[in-house]
């Protein structure tokens, strides 16, 4: 290739890309703003996830009954308290 | 160990593994008990052993960057003069450190592979321990006064226990339900 | 084809500089609400798809260079200088990389891939999304400035055009340098995306951990590429430099290896952070200096701060390193000063002994072993500095300091796993422990048995006694290791009656992060019994004459002959050797030296026979002048191939972490437990 030939091609690059650039697209993606629900909504499949972990590591053996009664009060205490403001925020 | 031994010990595991039968495994466990076997036999402290030795601790002053005893590029000008010199100096009789001393006069601090242990250089040696040390130290003080949590967490949890409101227990329920019966798999 | 490429160059320049100020400009207006005569949203999503278009401009330029080496255009002074016309075709491409100025472009058109990947996938969050975009171009911008102004990889040739290229470096002419590099770079580069995110998330005021989640795979997938990348490096050193070992602590082989380990100790801390809120300053300092190492890595081996064996190119870039550190570094503290009560920790260690403690430890050792290397690293400098003498830092330091390190992490890679999550009591986790602590003492009595005692002889070894430490922990690690997997499998074997490999299968699927790092966890251990092998090498230097022999351990070698061969690229020697094992004929070999015609550049080619017990591994030297005969080097170097064997279950066990778990079936289970379906149903309900 020569370099006017590189040029050219360099030149339509150019083209295609500033097109594509600020071609006025209208569907683009909104940034929604993340809501306390879905924030809440996280945060609990994350206390499940950490409920069902405590579980199986009882059963793996890995907790003394004694102990894991107490994880597990305190865990389901917190996620208690979050079901709660999910159900209000979901009226 | 003189080699021949630990040979001998080589060839006993592999009668060994061949009548238990199940070579793989074996042939593995066989593997790491030879080289084993065989390679702390090695620890002699004759010439040839100190010369590997220091060449260990020396650098390969041509600017290849590499240890002396390691330098292998073809026609470096400079790895084969040092080595023949080390021979001669090991063979003088000299100790290690007089040999390291003597080379260092000659070439510069930088021929020793690693700083020396004397004067500010010290601080080389002294530096990663005391930091590992105080930042051990640091986390272990820091989980300590954590720690008076967890008694805490206890007496709220047999609080707790105790005085559940209707409601709440209604969700526990929920939650325990939703995550008890799946959650050993 | 030069012009093509500096166009394109220049378009990417523009287009990531776009990218950048109207993202920012976008970002603020929405931040504050205040209105213009562009709706933000269009204005980012502009920001957007500039930084898609960006990356074709950067492909456009790698492709310019790539072809103008295809088709020998020794116009180009970069093509004149790293390849010639007899190079084969593979390592035209290993041109791209071979020199500074390549090397920058594969940075920036690699850093173009993640970003273009990244931009396609905005939907996953947008606003976050469009955070990290518009942090990626700012750090895209910076190395295109460089290649448009201080590293122009189509800088034309003064005056007359040469025939033929000065060729690329033959230490460079290896199978592994066609992909050690991109991967190591893959990794280098993709630091920068979680690095993103973490400042991204940080900036907005992120609501939750969720940002974390989705970075994972980002994380996970550069650390793979990274480790990989250091594993070839260290193989390509092995095979190619012929010294017989693999790592040298070399600057180059440390500017590698410092962000390993931070990124290393950021996939394990933030798992502290997304199940339970903690340690979330320190993450994000983690992942800020990752990045900076990276960074640093680049500055320290390019602009020749410090010296290396294979510090292919050095110049002045060296100063753009420098400023855009800082700017780095200012935009970082910046950014944490103001943000920081965002924060604030959810809850805190509860106990000692758990698993939150020994991610704790992990994190402190992995730093520390980060600190030694840059402490070695640097310190030649201090010396200077201090006592007006520069000293050598160089491996008898670093294995006298990072050894023992090295080992306590070893020990808790065992540990960690045996802990569960939250306090417990030591009594409770004492059981645990009690296999890998029989299997420890039994390796350890194993090993005396076998005559493997540091102690022989009246002198102290120092490698057989790490030897020693290494190989038990290493048993007691795999013993802990294999216990929680057998753990695991024994409760799904109970609830379901499934056979154990039924059992075990499912519980890796059920929870493949874990378990996909619990295999990780059992590669490294591999590793390191190969490491381990590195304190009973041996070697011995010989003349080898026609049917001398010479012998090295179980191994006799016989010269049986030497031929010579030439072709385009090189003439090479090869002695012949026949290799006796127990008095019979076992294989041959042909170690080689080769001259490379377009630098005039020697360079041997080493053989390796791997067994599991050993590698055998035969340089060809040269020719003793004097005798004209060959000399031979032969070395037995224990258990090597364990090394890169343990690569390949670390691969693997990254690519199972990789893997979605199956998620649990909730909603499958809201039947009262009495009368559950049964578990498989369950399970496939979740799918």
């Amino acid at each position: 290739m020569t370099e006017t030939e590189g040029l050219i091609a360099g030149l339509f690059l150019l083209f295609a890309l500033f097109v594509y650039t600020f071609w006025p697209e209208n569907s683009f993606a909104s940034q929604k703003e993340k809501t306390r629900l879905d924030f809440l909504l996280e945060r609990k499949e994350q206390l499940y996830e950490n409920l069902r972990d405590l579980n199986f590591e009882y059963r793996a053996g890995k907790y003394p009954e004694e102990d894991f009664k107490v994880q597990r009060a305190a865990l389901e205490h917190e996620t208690a308290q979050l079901l709660a403001e999910i159900d209000v925020l979901q009226g | 160990m003189p080699p021949a031994t630990s040979e001998a010990v080589g060839r006993n595991q592999r009668r060994v593994g061949t009548r238990a039968g199940w070579s793989g495994r074996i042939r593995v466990a066989e593997a790491l008990l030879l080289a084993v076997a065989l390679c702390f036999s090695l620890g002699a402290t004759d010439a040839g052993a100190r010369f590997t030795n220091l060449g260990h601790r020396l650098m390969c002053t041509c600017g290849c960057a590499q240890l002396l005893g390691e330098c292998n590029h073809v026609g470096c000008p400079e790895s084969g003069r040092m080595r023949n010199e080390l021979s001669a100096a090991i063979a003088s009789g000299l100790s290690d450190q007089q040999i390291l001393d003597g080379f260092a006069a000659k070439y510069g601090v930088t021929v020793l592979a690693a700083p020396p242990t004397t004067g500010f250089n010290l601080v080389a040696w002294i530096a990663p321990f005391a930091v590992f040390a105080a930042a051990l130290l640091g986390t272990i003080l820091l989980i300590r006064r954590w720690g008076g949590l967890r008694g805490r967490l206890r007496t709220a949890a047999a609080g707790e226990a105790a005085a559940l409101d209707p409601v709440e227990q209604e969700r526990i329920d929920r939650i325990r339900r939703e995550t008890d019966s799946d959650g050993g798999l | 084809m030069a012009a093509f490429g500096s166009l394109c160059l220049l378009l990417a320049l523009a287009l990531a500089a776009y990218n950048l100020l109207a993202g920012a400009l976008a970002l603020r207006l929405l931040a504050t609400g205040q209105t213009a005569r562009i709706s933000p949203e269009r204005l980012a999503d502009t920001a957007r798809r500039a930084g898609i278009a960006g990356f074709w401009a950067v492909t456009g330029a790698a492709f310019a260079l790539v072809w103008s080496v295809f088709t020998n255009d020794f116009s180009i002074t970069y093509i004149l200088e790293h390849s010639n016309r007899a190079l084969p075709i593979p390592y035209k491409f290993a041109a791209l990389w071979s020199g500074q100025e390549g090397s920058l472009l594969l940075w920036a058109w690699l850093l173009g891939i993640y970003g273009f990947v990244l931009r396609l996938r905005h939907k996953t969050d947008v606003k976050l999304y469009a955070y990290a975009g518009t942090i990626l171009a700012g750090v895209q911008v910076f190395f295109l400035l460089v290649l448009n102004f201080a590293a122009p990889p189509f800088s034309l040739l003064k005056g007359a055009i040469p025939d033929d290229g000065n060729g690329l470096n033959p230490l460079l002419q290896y199978p592994e340098m066609v992909i050690h590099p991109p991967l190591l770079y893959l990794g280098y580069v993709g630091f920068s995306v979680p690095f993103a995110f973490a400042l991204g998330a940080l900036m907005m005021r992120y609501p939750g951990e969720k940002w974390i989640r989705i970075t994972r795979t980002w994380t996970m997938v550069t650390w793979l590429f990274l480790t990989c990348g250091i594993f070839l490096g260290m193989h390509w050193a092995y095979a190619v430099l012929g010294w017989g070992g693999y790592w040298g602590w070399d600057p180059v082989e440390n500017a590698s290896f410092m962000p390993w380990l931070t990124g290393t100790a950021f996939l394990h801390s933030v798992m502290m952070q997304e199940r339970k809120g903690m340690m979330k300053s320190w993450n994000v300092w983690l992942i800020f200096s990752t990045f900076l190492l990276t960074l640093l890595g680049t500055l320290l081996t390019r602009a020749g701060l410090v010296s290396s064996v294979h510090a292919f190119a050095q110049s002045s870039i060296g100063n753009w390193f420098w400023v855009f550190m800082v700017i780095v570094v200012t935009v970082c503290i910046f950014t944490y000063v103001l943000q920081r009560s965002h924060l604030e920790t959810e809850h805190q260690l509860e106990s000692l002994v758990s698993r939150e403690s020994s991610f704790l430890f992990n994190n402190l050792v992995l730093l520390t072993a980060c600190f030694v290397i840059l402490w070695g690293t640097l310190y030649p400098i201090l010396s200077e500095f201090v006592e007006g003498s520069k000293v050598t830092v160089g491996a008898p330091f670093y294995n006298n300091v990072a050894v023992p390190i090295g080992l306590f992490l070893l020990f808790l890679t065992g540990v960690g796993p045996l802990l569960p999550w939250r306090a417990t009591s030591l009594k409770a986790v004492k059981r645990n422990f009690v296999l890998p602590v029989v299997a420890l003492w039994a390796t350890v009595a194993v090993c005396l048995a076998a005559g493997a005692n540091p102690w022989k002889g009246g002198t102290f070894s120092t490698g057989s006694f790490y030897a020693l430490v290494g190989f038990s922990l290493a048993a007691a690690v795999l013993t802990a290791i294999l216990s929680e997997f057998l753990r695991g499998a024994a409760v799904i074997m109970r609830q379901t009656g499934r056979n154990l490999f039924a059992a075990l299968w499912l519980l890796v699927r059920r929870n493949t992060r874990r378990y996909g790092g619990y295999l990780v966890h059992i590669g490294v251990v591999v590793v390191v019994v190969g490491l381990c092998g590195a304190a009973f090498n041996r070697n011995t230097e010989s003349e080898l004459g026609l049917h001398s022999r010479m012998s090295v351990g179980p191994y006799t070698l016989e010269c049986t002959g030497f031929t010579q061969d030439s072709n385009d690229n090189y003439d090479s020697d090869y002695a012949v050797l026949n290799v006796y094992k127990d008095g019979k004929k076992a294989f041959q070999i042909t170690p080689e030296k080769r001259v490379y015609h377009a630098s005039g550049q020697p360079q041997t080619m080493v053989t390796i026979h791997s067994t599991p017990e050993w590698d055998l591994y035969v340089v060809y030297e040269g020719t003793n002048p004097d005798t004209g005969q060959p000399i031979i080097k032969a070395f037995l170097n224990p258990l090597v191939g364990w090394i890169w064997f343990g690569l390949l279950i670390i691969v693997m066990g990254t690519a199972v972490a990789l893997m979605p778990s199956l998620s649990p079936a909730t909603a499958a289970v809201r039947v009262p437990l009495a009368q559950a379906t049964p578990l498989t149903q369950a399970i496939k309900g979740g799918d």
